[in-house]
């Protein structure tokens, strides 16, 4: 146990009979200042009104040790010191997180040099998803905690119960303080100041010749109130790492197919996609005639809807529709905390489905039609008399080193279809016809040469498309931001609190007016958080009616030094 | 309030601090590293498998696991197969799965396919690329060595032969 303390325990116990816990600097009862600090500082200290903090006691254990740690605004202040040249350090070079695929062991190098590779190996490119930041974070939440919860509830408790009668150095040593005679009984004078202080908005209470006035005590709670806001602030954002608070992802969709939104109940479908684009004379003068061409303005009529039944892989969902919106630039889809934002387009235009005629290749005679989805085609068709078997599908066709039909990516390119015929005139295992549903593969692979050799020499048939209204195209992608933040409103709550704190703790001061009326002698203190000049102007203004003219100027309590 | 019950107070919050600091530390810490490394668990997965029915990790649980990321246009996937399939039927009795995941293709693809190629092992389809983004699978064909305990032993990125492929799988399940 430290000198310093065993002094404090020594002196516990105050005139008035007031038994005051360890750390108190001004008595809990009657306010004379305890502490040999207090007792020697001209103008007392009224910091959480002289009481003692939770953390201060004697033999503290290991608990307490690690309270009084964070209980501590210096090592609060250390925190965030540290927390924000982490920051700092962290904003030199980019972070890897803002890197779609990158290794970066040899990026920072490549780009950064030493200095970056350097950069990497401190593992300083993850500045704020490293241990030792988001464990700053933690303890800053830690601080916030404790050094509220050690000194609002004393002063919670102090300023509760407050006695009226104070001490006589407690009052001369107020940075507000008068002494002067009113040669008046103590109690009637009281009586006839009690009103006029009223009149200014205090709540007063009198005990015999001594008075307390106080008024917008909860502005003291500011501080604590905004503290609060910034912990719910803080396990907010801590929230949005639990599964299915939040997300944001980034998906193409085609037009025409609703699409699920990974994790969600919800599918998504692009009803139609525009965009305008800058005219020529329109352009910034940088791009004219180079060719360039801008969007305007692109928008997604957009569906959203919610899987009702078999929502479950692999099972076809019934969705009901919830919301249709125009997804533009700023004008996200919000339903119910799932936003999409308009992020990209691409105009090329896929096949959804074909509904191709087979025909005699020869007379021209038409056998029938059948649709044909490009992405999930039936395994057989029933077309006129021939069943035509779907033996082989592609959606990149092409040829791989061994020289074998074969898809080349998994994208949607170059889809071919190879088909069984079978029926009337035909050998009994059928012929194979391959088809090509875009024109440009049809010439690319030589559809019609490839179907005469598969066909022993004769072409047979042909699948033709009469006319566009028997293509389904997808004419664009839109790929649009998708983002679901459910921790969001718990942020604008914390946010919303810390705010009010602040309206509390700035715009509203505590004032409290001690008097004391002995033998025709009145001594006066008052104390305030701010705004000491609308304090002593106050007190001033009262004080005129009781026919005492003080200078507001006067009030102030140099304690020997120049304010 | 007693000393007693104040003290009860303060061991709460201090512990509710800790938990929740922990719990901040390892989701972000965690969250960050995701791309899987050897030593690591293995990532979950819940896709459709060509029999039609929806797979996860979970099914495969106390096996030990080679986990294949394939996909018809990518040639050296094609000639690995079939030394997948022979190392199917040779360790499947010895608890050792081999689970192929088809990238980005439709299950009329992936079927005639695998009748083509003679491929009985389990085979399941990643249309929307979601397991090769949990995996960070880059260049195909990447296989995933996972004991039975569900850690990742191995990380092979490129073509396997049967010899590799065996000695791979006898690691794994000495190992395990």
């Amino acid at each position: 146990m430290s000198e310093e303390l065993k002094g404090l325990i020594v002196n516990t116990k105050c005139e008035c009979g007031h038994q005051n816990p360890v750390g108190t600097v001004l008595c809990e009862a009657c306010g004379k200042p305890l502490a040999d600090e207090a007792a020697s500082q001209d103008i007392l200290e009224m910091r959480y009104d002289g009481v003692a903090r939770r953390s201060q006691k004697e033999n503290p254990g290991v608990i307490d040790l690690v309270w009084n740690f964070f209980s501590s605004v210096k090592v609060a202040i250390y925190l965030i010191i540290m927390t924000t040249i982490g920051s700092m350090l962290g904003s030199i070079y980019p972070q890897e997180s803002t890197f779609l695929n990158i290794d970066p062991s040899v990026y920072y190098k490549e780009e950064y040099g030493q200095l970056g590779h350097i950069y990497y190996l401190l593992g300083l490119s993850h500045t704020y998803t490293s241990w030792w930041f988001v464990l700053l974070l933690v303890m800053i939440g830690a601080s916030l905690v404790i050094c509220s919860l050690d000194r609002v509830l004393p002063l919670y408790k102090a300023l509760s119960r407050q006695r009226v009668p104070k001490h006589m150095s407690f009052l001369t040593r107020q940075r507000v303080t008068l002494q002067t005679d009113v040669n008046n009984e103590g109690t009637a004078w009281v009586d006839r100041i009690t009103p006029l202080i009223r009149k200014k908005g205090y709540r007063v209470r009198t005990d015999g010749g001594t008075l307390l006035a106080e008024k917008q005590r909860f502005s003291r709670w500011g501080p604590y109130v905004l503290h609060i806001g910034l912990i719910v602030f803080l396990l907010a954002v801590l929230a949005r790492g639990l599964p299915g608070l939040h997300m944001d992802t980034h998906m193409g969709f085609q037009e025409g197919e609703p699409k699920q939104i990974p994790d969600t109940s919800y599918y998504l479908e692009n009803d139609g996609f525009t965009v305008q684009f800058y005219s020529e004379e329109d352009l910034p003068d940088e791009f004219k005639g180079k060719g360039k061409v801008l969007p305007e303005k692109f928008e997604t009529q957009a569906i959203l809807y919610e899987c009702e039944a078999n929502c479950d892989l692999g099972q076809e969902p019934e969705l009901k529709e919830v919301m249709r919106h125009q997804i533009e630039v700023n004008h996200p889809l919000n339903y119910n905390g799932l936003k999409a934002y308009q992020f990209d387009y691409d105009l090329t235009p896929t096949i959804i489905s074909v509904s191709p005629t087979l025909v005699h290749a020869d007379s021209g005679e038409e056998f029938g039609q059948f649709t044909l989805n490009i992405r999930n085609p039936e395994r057989t068709y029933e077309v006129g008399p021939y069943t035509m078997t779907l033996k082989e599908k592609y959606s990149d066709f092409g040829l791989n080193a061994e020289g074998k039909p074969s898809n080349m990516s998994s994208s949607q390119n170059a889809p071919a279809f190879l088909f069984l015929i079978q029926g009337p005139d035909l050998p009994e295992d059928g012929v194979q016809y391959f088809y090509f549903p875009k024109q440009i593969d049809k010439e690319r692979f030589q559809q019609d040469a490839l179907n005469k050799q598969l066909g022993g020499g004769e072409l047979r048939f042909n699948l033709e498309v009469g006319s566009m209204e028997d293509v389904e195209l997808s004419q664009s992608t839109t790929y649009l931001n998708i983002r679901i933040d459910k921790a969001m409103p718990f942020v604008w709550v914390g946010a919303g609190i810390g705010m009010l704190g602040l309206v509390l703790g700035f715009y509203f001061q505590h004032r409290r007016i001690w008097l004391r009326v002995d033998d025709g002698k009145l001594t006066l203190g008052a104390h305030t958080n701010k705004n000491w000049f609308g304090l002593r102007k106050e007190i001033s203004s009262i004080l005129k009616q009781m026919d005492l003219e003080v200078d507001e100027k006067s009030l102030v309590n140099n304690g020997g030094s120049q304010e | 309030m007693t000393g007693k019950s104040r003290k009860t107070v303060q061991v709460i919050i201090l512990l509710a601090i800790l938990m929740l600091g922990v719990y901040a530390i390892v989701t972000v810490v965690m969250g960050k590293e995701g791309v899987p490394k050897e030593g690591d668990q293995v990532p979950g997965f819940k896709l459709l498998g060509s029999d039609g029915a929806v797979h996860t990790l979970d099914d495969f649980d106390g096996q030990a696991k080679v986990i294949n990321f394939w996909g018809t246009y990518c040639e050296p996937c094609v000639r690995e197969m079939p030394a997948l399939q022979e190392q199917w039927l040779k360790w499947k009795d010895q608890g050792v799965e081999v689970i192929g995941i088809n990238v980005g293709e439709d299950k009329m693809t992936v079927e005639n396919f695998a009748q083509k190629m003679g491929v009985e092992f389990p085979v399941l389809m990643d249309p929307n690329r979601d397991a090769v983004s949990d995996f960070r699978v880059g260049p195909m064909p990447t296989t995933f060595f996972v004991d039975s305990s569900g850690r990742i032993h191995h990380i092979r990125i490129g073509q396997l032969d049967l010899e590799t492929l065996d000695k791979q799988i006898e690691q794994l399940v000495n190992g395990s």
